[in-house]
């Protein structure tokens, strides 16, 4: 899925009009440039992250949970920029984790993965159900 | 691209970090301003940019020492256009040269920032790297006054979004003996220098540089390895040396090697790879020239530390040559590779760790920081590493940058808030503050905080010697280099000042109530005596006038022994001793 599509179910899931929208979402503080000029590119999991997150606090109105509780995700310190999108998107259940360790917890969020368009449609499908106050995450099995 | 430039300027080399530097230095206190990052995150504007600036200008903290505006990550367009960088057209809808000359107007002074890679940390795709002549020639015309350069995306390096194979350049291979004169050398028998590299089974691996990036590794000492070998020739000359090694693209086994004889270098390249980190193979032959007798033939890489000290010269270098402006560096490569050993040499601070936070704030978020953690992302964590590094810092070398303030998010209570800042102060560390100054009024609690004029003149006193740690009730022998992550704590920190005065900081890293011990002066002046303006007036003044830094308050005695008495979890005392002849 490319950003822009993925821009475009949201705007589509949420009721929102989808013209107009990268101007409007920057404006707004959900949305960069980056996703605008590189639109047709496809949706890396940490933008998705990203996009969900500044949603979720911009559009949404929904706070912040204290992001320590993300702190087993192995891969999460490796982007300083994105851990707090990550963190945000896994504490609410919004995106998962991925288990890659067969007989034990090695939980990656694997920030440059791309995930396939049923998975990116739940993800939204999910975003917009948050309401403030939820915060417990429940895996719901690897994307 | 291939690999890292050829490095023909012996400046820029490991053998050559403590001696010149590479530009010429003026004496610089440690910066002070407002940076958008913790406040804003990506989300800075053009708008809060300038609501910030006005509120710089009404809470006088210019008069105070803040001057520096700067905005972080997250300002540019996303990708060049016709090969300059430009301003994201929402956010900054009038450009950077509009935004440098509204805070000049103000009195203050403009900061960007970029990164040595091929990209910023935000993903943008306008990193400097190839573009030095171009941009800095830019940022001159811009006028600016300061600059923060990143690492992300390096080219060179294992560094955050870069290709984690770039640790081939990084490392030396996993050496299993060298031949020289048909001698074959183990390189279990050699010499291992430093703290880096290991004997593991008949080889020796991890020669190279520590990743300092995150709080694992104490600054502190020999933070790079190398295997050095006493070769014997019994005569002067050309010969040939096979090296047995085995490549690797990963942390601690790498595919660079670098080969010297005493400090002339003969190999610095990569080596044809390997099938795996223990398939051993014989180089081709590398000529080395020795002398009669044992010569030390040294196996190492530095060009961990090498490549991204070039890197920063080469910004350094084009903003010199674009402009005569008086411009702060500030280098954020986040301690990864030690740049306590380097940074003197072409810049004025270097960042010490990963960040302070993530959880940075945007507009009407106030974003979040911590006391403690396990990673990076806390004051103490930050602390723990800077308050060790005390000899790396200077007026004439430049400051450690334990990263920017984090006072007015949330996560942290004023008490704690304002050890920060008096940790920060007696540290010599920047102090740039990170939060939405319109929350702030004169008289508040982070007003008053950020505002203390006497922590802020020991931070800005002009001798310029970061305060040393002298006491901590952990159990140690060398306070001033061990480091220490357990926080159930008191440190006792002591900074010498230019008339003079000694300055005493007792802080509570515990989250609960502690008794503070109490240091005499004859403690004090062991500790710091080098570096005390007047050692012998200290010692046997009659009396001592001493100020708490934090209530103004004011006394007199003629004990030499100093405490704090009681300190709430996380709290502080700082005192400032005038001795009185």
């Amino acid at each position: 899925m490319t950003t822009e599509s993925f821009i475009k179910e949201l705007c589509r899931k949420a009721g929102i009009p989808f013209d107009g929208v990268f101007e409007r979402g920057r404006k707004e503080g959900w949305l960069e440039a980056g996703d605008e000029v590189f639109k047709d590119s496809p949706l890396t999991r940490k933008n998705a992250a990203r996009i969900c997150h500044m949603y979720l606090l911009k559009v949404m109105k929904v706070k912040d949970l204290d992001m320590s509780g993300a702190a087993k995700l192995k891969d999460l310190y490796d982007c300083r920029v994105c851990a707090d999108h990550i963190a945000q998107v896994y504490l609410r259940g919004i995106m998962d984790a991925k288990n890659i360790k067969r007989d034990g917890e090695f939980l990656w969020f694997d920030l440059n993965g791309e995930d396939d368009d049923t998975y990116n449609s739940k993800v939204i499908d999910r975003l917009l159900l948050v309401h403030v106050g939820d915060h417990v995450h429940q895996d719901m099995g690897n994307p | 691209m291939t690999g890292p430039s050829p490095i023909d300027d012996h400046r820029l080399r490991f053998d050559d970090f403590d001696n010149s530097d590479l530009f010429a230095k003026k004496p610089r206190l440690p910066a002070m301003g407002w940076n958008s990052w913790n406040a804003f995150g990506s989300g800075n504007t053009e708008e809060l940019t300038k609501a910030m600036v006005l509120k710089i200008k009404e809470l006088e903290l210019d008069k105070l020492g803040y001057c520096y505006v700067v905005l972080d990550d997250g300002c540019y367009h996303p990708e060049r256009i016709n090969g300059h960088l430009t301003s994201d057209e929402i956010k900054f809808p009038s450009g950077f040269k509009a935004m440098a000359d509204l805070v000049h107007s103000e009195g203050l002074k403009f900061g960007m920032y970029n990164d040595i890679g091929t990209r910023l940390c935000s993903g943008a795709e306008v990193g400097i790297y190839g573009y030095e002549k171009t941009d800095c020639e830019d940022y001159i015309k811009w006028d600016i006054d300061f600059i923060k350069v990143d690492n992300c995306y390096y080219m060179w390096d294992n560094a955050t979004f870069a290709d984690p194979e770039n640790a081939k350049y990084s490392f030396a291979p996993n050496i299993k003996s060298i031949e020289v004169d048909g001698i074959t050398y183990d390189a279990i028998s050699a010499e291992i220098t430093g703290t880096r590299a290991e004997v593991k089974d008949s080889y020796v691996t991890s020669i190279g540089t520590f990743d300092g990036t995150a709080p694992d590794h104490s600054p502190a000492g020999p933070r790079s390895s190398e295997l050095i070998f006493e070769v014997r020739s019994s005569e002067e000359g050309i010969k040939d040396l096979f090296v047995t090694y085995a490549s690797g693209a990963a942390e601690g086994t790498g595919q660079w090697l670098q080969v010297a004889v005493g400090e002339k270098i003969y190999f610095d390249a990569l080596v044809a790879p390997t099938e795996n980190q223990e398939a051993f193979t014989v180089s081709p032959a590398i000529q080395v020239e020795l002398k009669e007798g044992i010569n030390k033939l040294r196996i190492m890489n530095h060009r961990r530390q090498e490549n991204t000290l070039d890197s920063y010269a080469r910004i350094r270098r084009e903003l010199e040559q674009a402009g005569n402006r008086d411009i702060v560096f500030s280098i954020c490569e986040w301690g990864k590779t030690q740049p306590q050993n380097w940074g003197h040499k072409v810049g004025n601070s270097w960042r010490i760790l990963n960040d302070i936070t993530f959880q940075v704030g945007s507009d009407g978020n106030n974003g979040t920081a911590a006391w403690e953690g396990d990673y990076t992302t806390s004051i103490t964590s930050q602390y723990n590493k800077a308050v060790i590094m005390d000899e790396f810092a200077g007026l004439t070398k430049g400051w450690n940058d334990p990263d920017m303030l984090v006072i007015g998010m949330d996560g942290i209570d004023n008490i704690m808030c304002r050890s920060h800042m008096a940790m920060w102060c007696m540290m010599n560390s920047p102090l740039m503050l990170g939060l939405d100054l319109r929350r702030v009024t004169k008289g508040d609690e982070i007003y008053n905080i950020i505002a203390n004029r006497e922590l802020i003149t020991l931070d800005q006193d002009p001798l310029g010697v970061q305060a040393k740690r002298i006491f901590t009730t952990y159990e140690c022998s060398e306070p001033d280099k061990e480091y220490i992550r357990d926080n159930d704590r008191i440190d006792i920190l002591a900074k010498p000042l230019a008339n003079g005065d000694i300055a005493l900081g007792f802080f509570n890293l515990s989250q609960e109530e502690k008794d503070v011990p109490s240091v005499s002066t004859d403690e004090i002046l062991n500790k710091t005596g080098g570096k005390t303006v007047n050692k012998e007036l200290f010692a046997n003044a009659k009396e001592y006038k001493i100020k708490d830094l934090y209530t103004g308050e004011e006394k007199e005695t003629v004990s030499k022994v100093f405490g704090a008495g009681k300190l709430a979890a996380c709290d502080s005392k700082v005192i400032r001793i005038t001795p009185v002849s």
